[in-house]
């Protein structure tokens, strides 16, 4: 293979096998599956794709999907990073305890998530009634979607932001104050900066996860078509039809446009970077 | 770390020490609200649903919880989940080491290219990955169908389950170590080799003791997703009843046939387990924090 090119001689053993483990797993378990996907959407033809695609209820799903995984992970990055700050910088009971629940959501399976989440906010359900006596509904509309979403990545922001407030060095913000800053002014146009590469990290970690999402938000969707219909479950749809080309067709849309956001939060991350300088 | 208390920088008058405050921190009133606001989102987002998984199981009692546990439907998916998790940890396990050694230990071209690949299931979504699967070893596909002539089949079986596991769980246990063993460098191994160590005795007694609370680490978070996996678990495994049907799968099949108490006892199974996980990694984050990678990202 063309990555075993060897540079440096090394005394070191176990390059054969560490690397021929490691080329062999993923070959059989991600390189020759994502291979197969785009090869079916070849073989069944750009026109036959696009065709698949580009039909009314497939783009509302795939608006639906991207649209509220960005807010969702917007949330996430806004109360992410407060969460972080509270726990790096304040001490209060319990604070070790709550610092540990941040990371539910990685440990809660995702169907024991979705039927939890649906049972809380089902019309008689604790928040659901209260949102009922409103007049309102959560479960089942666009709402409980996006509840699901901030659910299954809210960690990841207070997990990327959180080392970082711990190693800003007080002096900075000392020098701050002391040349005039107030204390908001300061969190401003200092700490924030400083927080904001890796807080994009934790967005994007929380974007991707949240486009991809299935497990939590089909209890909670409804899965009407045109209206809470995510992109994940028209794929599971087309897969239980047999219709492996429509299937493979919104798969590679997926992956399209997945990868498509996650290089612009890439640009914007080292632009982010070069223009505070460090970090 | 400076802890705030103005008696350890400059002498204050008495009287004026409750109205004094640090320029580098908030006012009490702005932390107060800064506290409250994430508690309480917290509690809201995260705890409650916890909570409601544990009340639902129980809403008719104990009793009827363990007795939908004992169902044959019940116990055949926790042993297929346990089977599943079982192939998957180690497997993954050993994918981490060797990919971590090898990308630690040697210099050579496209490391970073390889890295990609390795974090690339994390931008998969799992049932693209499910489909995938299905594609490459479906029964009308070229080496599906071969294997299917084989009497091997992977898709609606057990391999195709463990495959998509591993897909989901592919980073875990490599982005754990790889950190890890980056900070530890290269000097402790080739000590022992130059004193005549076998490449295996310098596995096992120098580097493994250096990254075990890291491996477990990872091994912990990996076993948590591969036994709570629904989505490429839901394309790849037929739902079976009795055969390929995993926890996360019956409890989808319960909650849709209205046996609420049923798929929130089995929920229950697996909300303990990830309460375990959270105990355990937290555990390992408060006695061994220096012997594992500095920041993480799962």
């Amino acid at each position: 293979m063309a990555l075993a090119l060897r540079l440096q001689k090394s005394p070191m053993p176990g390059f054969g096998l560490g690397m021929g483990i490691t080329l062999a797993m993923l070959s059989l378990v991600v390189i020759l599956p994502v291979v197969a996907l785009l090869a079916r959407g070849v073989s069944y033809g750009p026109e036959a794709v696009w065709a698949t695609i580009n039909t009314p209820r497939v783009w509302a799903a795939l608006y639906l999907s991207f649209r509220l995984a960005f807010l969702a992970a917007l949330f996430n990055l806004v109360f992410g990073s407060l969460l972080a700050w509270v726990l790096a910088r304040y001490d209060f009971p319990g604070r070790r305890l709550i610092d540990a629940f941040v990371d539910l959501p990685f440990a809660l399976p995702t169907a024991v998530a979705g039927i939890a989440l649906t049972a809380l906010y089902a019309p008689n359900g604790t928040f659901g009634s209260i949102a009922k006596s409103l007049d309102g509904k959560i479960a089942y509309t666009q709402w409980g979607i996006l509840i699901a979403l901030i659910f299954v990545g809210l960690p990841f922001v207070t997990r990327t932001v959180q080392p970082v407030i711990a190693e800003i060095e007080q002096e900075v913000e000392e020098a701050s104050a002391t040349l005039g800053a107030g204390r908001f002014y300061t969190m401003r146009r200092v700490i924030l900066p400083m927080l904001l590469p890796a807080a994009l990290t934790g967005f994007a970690l929380s974007l991707a996860r949240a486009v991809g999402e299935y497990g939590s938000v089909i209890f909670i969707a409804g899965n009407l078509p045109m209206k809470t219909e995510i992109a994940p479950l028209l794929i599971v749809i087309k897969l239980e039809e047999f219709d492996y080309g429509g299937a493979a067709a919104i798969g590679i849309a997926m992956l399209v446009i997945s990868f498509s956001m996650l290089l612009v939060i890439n640009l914007i991350q080292i632009w982010s970077r070069r223009r505070i300088g460090h970090v | 770390m400076f802890d705030g208390s103005p008696e350890d920088h400059i002498p204050v008058p008495a009287a004026r020490t409750s109205a004094w405050r640090p320029v580098t921190q908030e006012s009490p009133l702005v932390r107060a609200v800064l506290i409250a606001v994430a508690l309480g989102g917290l509690a809201i987002l995260v705890v409650a649903p916890l909570i409601v998984v544990f009340a639902e199981a129980l809403a008719k009692g104990a009793g009827e919880a363990l007795r939908s546990l004992a169902k044959p439907e019940a116990l055949s998916a926790i042993r297929l989940t346990l089977i599943v998790a079982a192939i998957t940890v180690p497997l993954n396990a050993i994918f981490g080491i060797a990919a971590a050694w090898t990308i630690t230990k040697f210099d050579f071209r496209g490391k970073a290219f390889l890295i990609t690949l390795i974090d690339l299931p994390f931008s998969i979504s799992p049932v693209v990955a499910g489909l995938a699967l299905v594609l490459l070893f479906g029964t009308n596909s070229l080496i599906g169908g071969w294997l299917v002539a084989q009497n091997f089949p992977i898709i609606f079986a057990l391999p195709g389950i463990v495959l998509a596991s591993i897909f989901v769980t592919f980073p875990f246990v490599a982005r754990e170590l790889i950190p890890v063993m980056i900070e530890q460098g290269r000097a402790e191994e080739e000590a022992a080799l130059t004193l005549g160590a076998s490449g295996w005795r310098v596995f096992l007694t120098v580097t493994l003791p250096n990254i075990k609370w890291a491996l477990l680490y990872g091994v912990l978070l990996c076993n948590a997703r591969a036994m709570g996996e629904f989505g490429a678990v839901a394309v790849v495994s037929g739902k079976i009843r009795g055969q390929t049907a995993t926890m996360p799968i019956t409890i989808e099949m319960m909650y849709n046939e209205y046996f609420s108490v049923a798929a929130f006892s089995l929920a229950t199974v697996l909300a303990l387990l990830g309460l375990l996980t959270l105990a355990l990694k937290t555990l390992l984050e408060w006695r061994h924090a220096d012997q594992l990678a500095a920041t993480r990202r799962h």
